[in-house]
C-alpha cells in the first residue's frame, strides 16, 4: 500500500493517519472557509477497457453539508461510489482526503468504514427475517470489534437499540421484522443504523468528520413518505455527519441538498448551489447540450462481417416469413398496479413502441404485467379482436396467446442455465415436435441449430450448457427462443443489459425485422434512453406511473427522452 | 458504463468454451460411464473372487428380483424429485400404508386380493393428495411437510395393525408377485421393469418429461415460459404415491406378511439410488435410466459382499459411501484440479 504523506507513517499500514482531533469550532460549516472538508476526492479516473467511466472528478462534501450527486444512468455515479466503498481500484494519480488528511488510494473493501464512510444502498442491505434489534446490531458484531463469545444482555441490548431510535427520532418496534415494515420505515432503519456506526467512529476516533453515502434512497418509496425520510436525514446531519445523497429524482435532490454536483459521461459538468438553479438548467446539465438542439449520437457502426452476417439473417428471415400473418394491433388500457396509475397505449403491427422511465417510475413493471407475471394488476389487453383481462393473466395463457417476454433477469427467469442451448431455444416450441408418441428429438436440435446460426449465438454449439455462454449470446438465445414462438405481441425489458455493443447491435436488427417481417407488436421497456431513440418508432414516457409525454420522429432523441423523463418527476407535489 | 467489459467476458468465455471442447468431451463422457465402469469392475473381481457362487443364474436371480420392491419405490422417488422438489419423505410410508392396508383388508376383512390392492392405492394417493395440498398450495418446504406426514403415516399404520405384523395375505398375489418366475427370475422384476418403461418414456420421450426438467432446474424460466408449473407438480406427488403402493403390493407380496416398519428401511436406499443416478448417464439430471443402473449397481455390490461372507450391515456402508463418492468424484476432478492447472 502506497504510504501517505501525513507525518504518522507508522499508521498508514491502516491508511488511516491518527493526528490529533481538531479543537471545537475549528471546523466551519462551509468548505469554503479554509476548514478541511469531510471529504474530498481530487482527479479520480475509472477505466474500464477502453472505456473511461470517471474523468478527473473532483468532490467536496463539507462537515454537516448535504450534496446532491446527479447523473444519467453510466454517467458514473456509481463508479465513484464504489471506488469510496473499496470496491473499484481508481486508476493511479487520483487523491482522497478524509478530513484533511490524505488516505491511500484504492481503498480496501471494508476500509470505508474505518475512515468515517458509511453507505446505504438502493437494496438497503437490511436481513429480513430479523428483528428491527437484531439489524440494528448486526454490524457490530459481525466484524464489528465485538467477540463472537461476548455474552448478549437482551435487556441491556434493547435499552440502547430504544436510545438510538430515539437519537434520531424514528419510532419503530424493535421486536418487528425487518421484512415486515413498510418500505420507508425499512430505508429508515437503514439510515439510522448507517448513522450510528458514523457516530461511533466519531466518538471513537476524536474526528469531527464523517461521511454518510446515500445510493438512490428513494427510488421506491411513494412520494408522500420521501418526507419522513427527508426529517431523518435532517436529524442525521444535525448528529454531525455530511451526506452525499446520490439520485435522479431531481426533485428529491432539490428538497434535500444545498449543493448539487451534476455528473455526466464521468466528467463533473456543473457544480450548483442548490437554492440558486433552476430546473430547467438542471435537466441540460444532465442531458447535455443537445437537448435543446435535437442533435443525436452518432451512430456507432458494427464491423462489417457482421453486418454482412446480420444481413444475412436477415434476408433468410425474409425466405420464411409467412405472408399470411397479418399483423394485429395491440391496446393496452388502464393498467394499474401498485406503481402504475391507469396507463394506456396502442402499439400497431409491426411497430417497435418504447417505454422510457426512471427506475420507481413504473415502466419496469409493464412488461411483466402485460404478460400475467405480476399479481394484482388490472386492465385490459387487446390483441386483435381478442380483450383479455390482465388481472386473469397468466404466464400459460400468454404462451398461448402469444405473447412472449424477454425479462431482464436472463439469466435466473428466461434461461434454464443448468440446460443446454438447444433445449432453451426449443422450449416453446417441443409440442409440436411430439407426434404419435414419439418425441422427435433430432427436428428440435436441428431447428435449434438454424436458430443458433441465423441468431449468430457463438460458439455455436447446441448442447453446451446455457451458463457457459456470455450475456450477449444468452440474450440472443432467449431472443430466439420466443421468436420460434411467433408472437404476435414482444415484451421487452432492458433487453441489452449486460450485452456487448456487437450483441447490442444484432438485437436491435433482429428485433426490428421480425417486427417488419412478422408484423409483431414490440414493446421495448429500458432505461438506456439512447437505444429506445434508436430502435423505436415511437417512445412514451411515464413518470409516477402514468402516461406523461410521447415522442415521434424529431423528437426522439436520447436527449429529448432524458428531460421528458427527467422534468417531470414529481412534478405534482 | 460498463458496456466494455462485457465485451472482453465474452470474447475470453468464447474461447474458453471453443479450447477446452475436447477435453470436456472426454471428462463429460468419463463422468457419464464411470458408474458402469466401476460396475464391470466390480462384476469381474467378484467373478473372479467367487467363480461358483456370484456368477451363477441363482444369484442373478436373487439380485434382480430381491431389489425389485426398491426399485419401483426408486421410480416413484424419482417423480417428486425431478421436478424439483428434491425430497418426498412420507413415500416411504405410503409404500408402508399401501402394504399393511392390504394385509389388514385382505387377511382381516376377508376382502378379495385384487380389492385390498386397489385400496392400497387409494390409501397412498390421499397421502399424495395431502402433500400437494401443503407443499404446492401453501407454497410449503416439502421437506418438512413430508416430514410431517411421514410421520403421520407411520403412526396411522401402527393403528391399522395394532402394532403387529399382518399376515399370510393371499396365496394368489404371493404367486402372481414372487412365487412365479419368467426365466428364472420372479415376475415383479418384470413389474418394475414396465414401470421404469413407462417413466423413462414420458421423462425422456415425451414434451411433458422436457418441462418437468425445465420445471426441476430452473422453476421461474418454467413459469415464465408459460409451463403450469403446480400443475406438473401436483402430478409427480401423486403418481409417485401410486407408484409407491404398488411397491407397498410387491413388498406384500414377495414377504407375505407385513411388517408396520416395512417402508421405513426403504426410503433412504431409495433416494441413494436417484441420488447416485443421477451421476451418471445425464451427469447433473435426476434420470430413470441413471437410477436403474444405480439400483442394480448398488445391489450386485451388497449380494457380492454377503457373498464373501460380509455382514448385512456392511451394505449399508457400501450405499453411503458409493453415493458420497459418486457426487463428490467428478467435483473433485472439475474444480479443484483444473483450477489448480489454470493457475500454475
Amino acid at each position: 500500500m502506497p504510504v501517505t504523506d501525513s507525518g504518522t507513517p507508522d499508521d498508514s499500514d491502516k491508511g488511516v493517519s491518527l493526528r490529533e482531533p481538531p479543537a471545537p469550532g475549528e471546523q466551519a460549516l462551509a468548505p469554503q472557509t479554509g476548514a478541511p472538508p469531510a471529504l474530498e476526492v481530487r482527479g479520480i479516473s475509472k477505466d474500464f477497457g477502453s472505456n473511461r467511466a470517471l474523468d478527473q472528478v473532483d468532490l467536496r462534501i463539507g462537515d454537516g453539508e448535504v450534496v446532491g450527486l446527479l447523473g444519467q444512468n453510466g454517467s458514473g455515479k456509481s463508479t465513484l461510489v464504489k471506488i469510496l466503498a473499496g470496491v473499484y481500484d481508481p486508476e493511479p494519480g487520483g487523491r482522497l482526503f478524509v478530513g484533511g488528511e490524505e488516505v491511500a488510494l484504492p481503498l480496501a473493501p471494508g476500509q470505508a468504514s474505518e475512515i468515517g464512510l458509511s453507505f446505504v444502498y438502493q437494496n438497503l442491505a437490511l436481513a429480513g427475517g430479523l428483528s428491527v434489534l437484531e439489524n440494528l446490531t448486526l454490524g457490530q458484531r459481525i466484524g464489528g470489534g465485538l467477540s463472537s463469545w461476548a455474552p448478549i444482555n437482551w435487556i441491556a441490548e434493547h435499552r440502547a437499540g430504544a436510545a438510538v431510535l430515539h437519537r434520531y427520532d424514528v419510532k419503530l418496534d424493535l421486536d418487528r421484522l425487518a421484512v415486515d415494515l413498510a418500505p420507508v420505515d425499512q430505508a429508515r432503519l437503514a439510515i439510522v443504523r448507517a448513522a450510528e456506526d458514523l457516530r461511533r467512529y466519531r466518538t471513537r476516533s476524536g474526528y469531527k468528520h464523517s461521511v454518510l453515502v446515500l445510493d438512490e434512497p428513494t427510488v421506491f418509496l411513494p412520494e408522500e413518505e420521501v418526507d419522513r425520510l427527508f426529517d431523518l436525514i435532517r436529524t442525521v446531519v444535525a448528529e454531525g455527519a455530511a451526506v452525499l445523497f446520490i439520485s435522479h429524482d431531481l426533485a428529491a435532490v432539490r428538497a434535500i441538498t444545498d449543493r448539487i454536483v451534476v455528473l455526466r459521461d464521468g466528467r463533473v459538468v456543473g457544480e450548483e448551489v442548490t437554492a440558486a438553479i433552476h430546473e430547467d438548467r438542471l435537466v441540460d446539465l444532465i442531458v447535455g447540450a443537445p437537448a435543446r438542439t435535437g442533435e443525436s449520437a452518432q451512430p456507432e457502426t458494427a464491423p462489417v462481417e457482421d453486418q454482412q452476417a446480420v444481413a444475412l439473417t436477415v434476408a433468410a428471415m425474409e425466405s420464411v416469413g409467412d405472408p399470411v400473418a397479418a399483423g394485429e394491433n395491440v391496446a393496452a388500457q388502464h393498467l394499474t398496479d401498485e406503481r402504475l396509475h391507469d396507463l394506456s397505449f396502442e402499439i400497431g403491427a409491426g411497430e417497435i413502441l418504447g417505454v422510457a422511465g426512471l427506475i420507481g417510475s413504473g415502466a419496469e413493471d409493464l412488461p411483466y404485467l402485460l404478460f400475467g407475471a405480476r399479481p394484482d394488476s388490472f386492465g385490459t389487453l387487446r390483441l386483435g379482436a381478442e380483450t383479455i383481462d390482465v388481472g386473469r393473466l397468466s404466464p400459460a395463457r400468454s404462451v398461448r396467446e402469444r405473447v412472449a417476454l424477454v425479462p431482464a433477469d436472463r439469466a435466473v427467469l428466461g434461461l434454464s442455465q443448468s440446460l443446454t442451448l438447444w433445449e432453451n431455444i426449443v422450449m416453446l416450441v417441443e409440442d409440436e415436435h411430439y407426434r404419435g408418441g414419439v418425441f422427435h428429438r433430432a427436428e428440435l436440435v436441428a431447428l435449434a441449430r438454424e436458430a443458433i446460426d441465423r441468431f449468430l449465438i457463438r460458439p455455436p454449439r447446441a448442447r453446451n450448457p446455457m451458463s457457459t455462454f456470455s450475456g450477449g449470446n444468452q440474450q440472443k438465445a432467449l431472443l430466439a427462443k420466443w421468436l420460434l414462438a411467433r408472437p404476435r405481441l414482444l415484451l421487452l425489458h432492458e433487453p441489452t443489459q449486460g450485452v456487448d455493443v456487437g450483441a447490442r447491435r444484432d438485437i436491435y436488427r433482429f428485433v426490428q425485422s421480425a417486427a417488419a417481417l412478422h408484423h409483431m407488436a414490440v414493446l421495448w421497456v429500458t432505461t438506456e434512453f439512447g437505444e429506445l431513440a434508436e430502435v423505436c418508432d415511437r417512445v412514451i414516457v411515464v413518470t409516477q406511473g402514468r402516461h406523461t409525454a410521447t415522442l415521434v420522429g424529431e423528437e426522439l432523441t436520447e436527449e429529448a427522452i432524458s428531460a421528458a423523463a427527467l422534468r417531470q418527476t414529481r412534478e405534482d407535489r | 458504463m460498463s458496456a466494455p467489459a462485457p465485451v472482453d467476458e465474452a470474447r475470453e468465455e468464447e474461447h474458453r468454451a471453443e479450447r477446452s471442447a475436447p477435453s470436456a468431451l472426454l471428462r463429460t463422457g468419463l463422468q457419464r460411464y464411470a458408474i458402469l465402469i466401476v460396475f464391470a469392475i466390480m462384476v469381474a473381481v467378484f467373478g473372479v473372487d467367487l467363480p461358483s457362487t456370484f456368477l451363477s443364474i441363482g444369484n442373478l436371480s436373487n439380485i434382480l428380483g430381491s431389489q425389485a420392491v426398491l426399485f419401483i419405490l426408486v421410480m416413484a422417488v424419482l417423480l417428486p424429485t425431478v421436478v424439483g422438489d428434491f425430497v418426498d419423505l412420507s413415500l416411504g410410508s405410503s409404500l408402508g400404508l399401501s402394504a399393511m392396508t392390504l394385509a389388514v383388508l385382505n387377511v382381516q376383512h376377508g376382502w378379495p386380493v385384487l380389492l385390498a390392492c386397489l385400496a392400497g392405492i387409494g390409501a397412498a394417493v390421499c397421502v399424495g393428495l395431502v402433500n400437494v395440498f401443503f407443499v404446492v398450495f401453501f407454497d410449503n418446504d416439502p421437506f418438512i411437510v413430508t416430514l410431517g406426514t411421514m410421520t403421520i403415516v407411520q403412526g396411522v399404520i401402527y393403528i391399522v395393525s395394532g402394532s403387529n405384523s399382518v399376515g399370510i395375505v393371499s396365496t394368489n398375489l404371493s404367486n402372481w408377485i414372487f412365487t412365479d418366475e419368467f426365466l428364472s427370475i420372479p415376475l415383479e422384476f418384470y413389474y418394475g421393469l414396465a414401470i421404469f418403461l413407462v417413466v423413462w418414456y414420458v421423462l425422456s420421450f415425451t414434451p411433458t418429461g422436457q418441462k418437468a426438467l425445465v420445471i426441476g432446474q430452473s422453476r421461474e424460466v418454467a413459469r415464465l415460459s408459460g409451463v403450469r408449473v403446480n400443475r406438473q407438480r401436483a402430478w409427480a406427488y401423486i403418481i409417485g404415491a401410486a407408484i409407491a403402493a404398488i411397491a407397498g403390493i410387491a413388498y406384500a407380496g414377495t414377504n407375505g406378511t407385513v411388517d408396520p416398519t416395512a417402508g421405513s428401511t426403504l426410503i433412504l436406499p431409495a433416494y441413494a439410488a436417484v441420488f447416485l443416478g443421477a451421476t451418471a448417464i445425464k451427469p447433473g439430471r435426476i434420470n430413470a435410466l441413471g437410477a436403474l443402473i444405480a439400483v442394480y449397481f448398488l445391489a450386485t455390490g451388497t449380494a457380492g459382499l454377503e457373498l464373501l461372507g460380509a455382514q448385512t450391515y456392511f451394505q449399508q456402508i457400501f450405499y453411503g459411501a458409493a453415493l458420497v463418492a459418486a457426487i463428490t468424484i467428478p467435483k473433485v476432478n472439475r474444480e479443484r484440479f483444473f483450477k489448480r492447472r489454470r493457475a500454475a
